[in-house]
């Protein structure tokens, strides 16, 4: 039985906070599934209109280069194939995936979205279209535009979600007067926030974003040469929901995150390359928690940030040793 | 850091040993040596984990930093070594030891407070030395300095012996042999205790940056010439 779920994941203009990559997952039966493309090349076709100062060709070439990206990554086995161009529109239920300009100046926090339609029954996704909101001006320009919005750098944030990717939450803002959050610093594509006009670093991938693809799609040899750290995150000895958990490479500057998913405050987080690793523990407690859980009623918010009390060795292929991070009450 | 013993060969005297001192260390002798000692500590590398700036023009934004370093640790080596003129030896060898790595974590964006973070590492080195015996500043018919200098290769294991990390090591330095024991004939030829010191320089292993890590080391051995 298929049902759709419009899961509308964009990336805001304005921000929040947080850390690290998260799967999409649907319950069947009892158990977890994550939400991916069974079939491969996935086809996708670009709606043939211009919008925010971007022509049609101009969108496409932007599109195809995103594609591109989250093809090249090595360690995961994501293909797709450009289908061509359509008068059909982003969201329409017609069994194409649709990418294109639409506008909604309603949603004026909101510079894309991505929904789904998916195989309640297996997980697979069947239909995925994004939306960019031509109410914003956006750029194609190879060194961007400070006026402007970097379509490559959204379109790859959108793309995540249309392989199946929620968002992540490395990153750090700060309030503003308005009550709105500015982006101090992030270290993945996936976070809801995007950097500001003329930025384009969100062009590139960083080791969030393919260790999130690269689990969901593994490539051949992904697995027993990637390490997963495995453990749980108490306060008061019980298990914490939403506790975002970074891990971070010094070797090679990696921070790679996931989140606590259950009442026992387990997490899994894989890709790590083998090696010692810090993992430092934190609340979600100034993003926007909707962007990240269905049921943000049961995030746990109410610790300090924690570092395990060891280093953290990922193994070469399997999980690592379970480790318990004990955080304290805020 | 591993530690390769340098083990001198030095030769066995012979009798009368007023007259043969200056003959201590013949050709073709075979010595092997075991002992102990001590490896001082060294940066591993200071690194910030850092996400990428919101603007063109700034710099990284930093979460937190961490500065590690390996701890001090006890060294455990054996060595064969083999002469091949009265002034020069090579040698072999391997040494063991358990450091700890380090971590010390600060500057938390969040002001979580400064902790200190370790996992112990078991170490092995396998190297080979060429010594050199400065006859010239012997002590008396028994003691003789000796320098040496060899490279070989670095072995760590993480915590849990799954996780291997390879690398070189370096190292130069010197010390003192002593004979307790010098015989003309029968297996054994001689023995004696030796001291080293050695400045090592690691490279490749556990590292957070890209240059070779001094550690200061020193040991003592027995050892027995055949």
């Amino acid at each position: 039985m298929r049902l759709l779920l419009c899961i509308v994941l964009g990336v805001a203009s304005l921000s929040q906070n947080a850390h690290a990559y998260l799967q999409f997952t649907t319950a069947v039966g009892g158990e977890t599934r994550v939400l991916k493309w069974q079939r491969t090349p996935i086809r996708w076709f670009a709606a043939d209109r211009a919008g925010g100062g971007v022509s049609a060709a101009e969108f496409q070439g932007a599109m195809a280069r995103a594609f591109a990206t989250w093809e090249a990554v090595p360690t995961a086995s994501v293909t797709f194939q450009f289908a061509g161009a359509t008068g059909a529109q982003p969201f329409d239920d017609d069994g194409i995936s649709v990418l294109g300009f639409q506008a909604h100046p309603e949603m004026d926090r909101v510079l894309g979205a991505t929904g789904f339609l998916v195989d309640t029954v297996t997980g697979e996704i069947v239909e995925s279209d994004i939306f960019f909101n031509s109410t914003f001006p956006w750029s194609t320009a190879a060194q961007g535009d400070p006026n402007r919005f970097d379509l490559e750098s959204v379109a790859l944030h959108e793309i995540g979600h249309f392989i199946g990717l929620g968002h992540s939450g490395i990153g750090e803002t700060e309030m503003r007067p308005d009550g709105g959050r500015q982006v101090l610093g992030s270290a993945a594509v996936m976070f809801p926030i995007a950097l500001g006009r003329g930025i384009t670093h969100d062009r590139v991938l960083e080791p969030d974003d393919i260790a999130g693809v690269s689990d969901t799609y593994p490539a051949a040899g992904f697995r027993s040469s990637t390490g997963v750290a495995a453990g749980r995150v108490s306060r008061n000895g019980r298990g914490i929901i939403g506790a975002h958990v970074v891990t971070f490479n010094p070797a090679t500057g990696a921070l790679i995150a996931g989140f606590t998913l259950n009442n026992d405050g387990e997490f899994q987080i894989a890709g790590l390359q083998p090696g010692a690793h810090v993992i430092r523990v934190e609340p979600l407690d100034d993003a926007d928690v909707e962007s990240f859980f269905s049921r943000p009623s049961a995030v746990d918010l109410g610790f300090l940030v924690t570092f395990y009390d060891r280093l953290y060795v990922a193994p070469n292929g399997g999980v690592g040793d379970r480790v318990t991070v004990a955080v304290r009450p805020r | 850091m591993t530690r390769v013993v340098v083990f001198a060969l030095a030769l066995t005297a012979v009798y009368p040993a007023s007259a043969q001192t200056r003959n201590l260390a013949p050709p073709e002798r075979i010595e092997v040596s075991g002992g102990a000692g001590w490896i001082g500590g060294a940066s591993v590398g200071a690194v910030d984990a850092e996400l990428r700036a919101a603007t063109v023009s700034q710099s990284p934004f930093r979460l937190f930093s961490t500065d590690s370093r390996f701890g001090g640790a006890a060294t455990f080596h054996v060595t064969a070594g083999f002469a091949l003129t009265r002034r020069f030896a090579v040698e072999g060898g391997v040494t063991v030891s358990h450091p700890e790595l380090r971590a010390s974590i600060s500057e938390d964006v969040e002001s979580a407070p400064p902790i200190t973070i370790a996992e112990r590492i078991d170490q092995y080195s396998i190297d080979a030395n060429l010594v050199v015996m400065i006859r010239e500043l012997a002590i008396g018919q028994q003691t003789v300095p000796f320098v040496s200098a060899g490279a070989g290769y670095l072995r760590q294991l993480h915590a849990g012996q799954t996780v291997v990390e390879h690398g070189h090591v370096f190292h130069a330095g010197g010390g003192i042999k002593h004979w307790l024991l010098i015989r003309r004939q029968g297996l054994i030829r001689g023995a004696g205790v030796r001291a080293d010191a050695h400045l090592y320089l690691m490279s490749g292993g556990i590292a957070f940056e890209d240059h070779p890590r001094p550690h200061g080391a020193v040991s003592g051995s027995v050892f027995l010439a055949f």
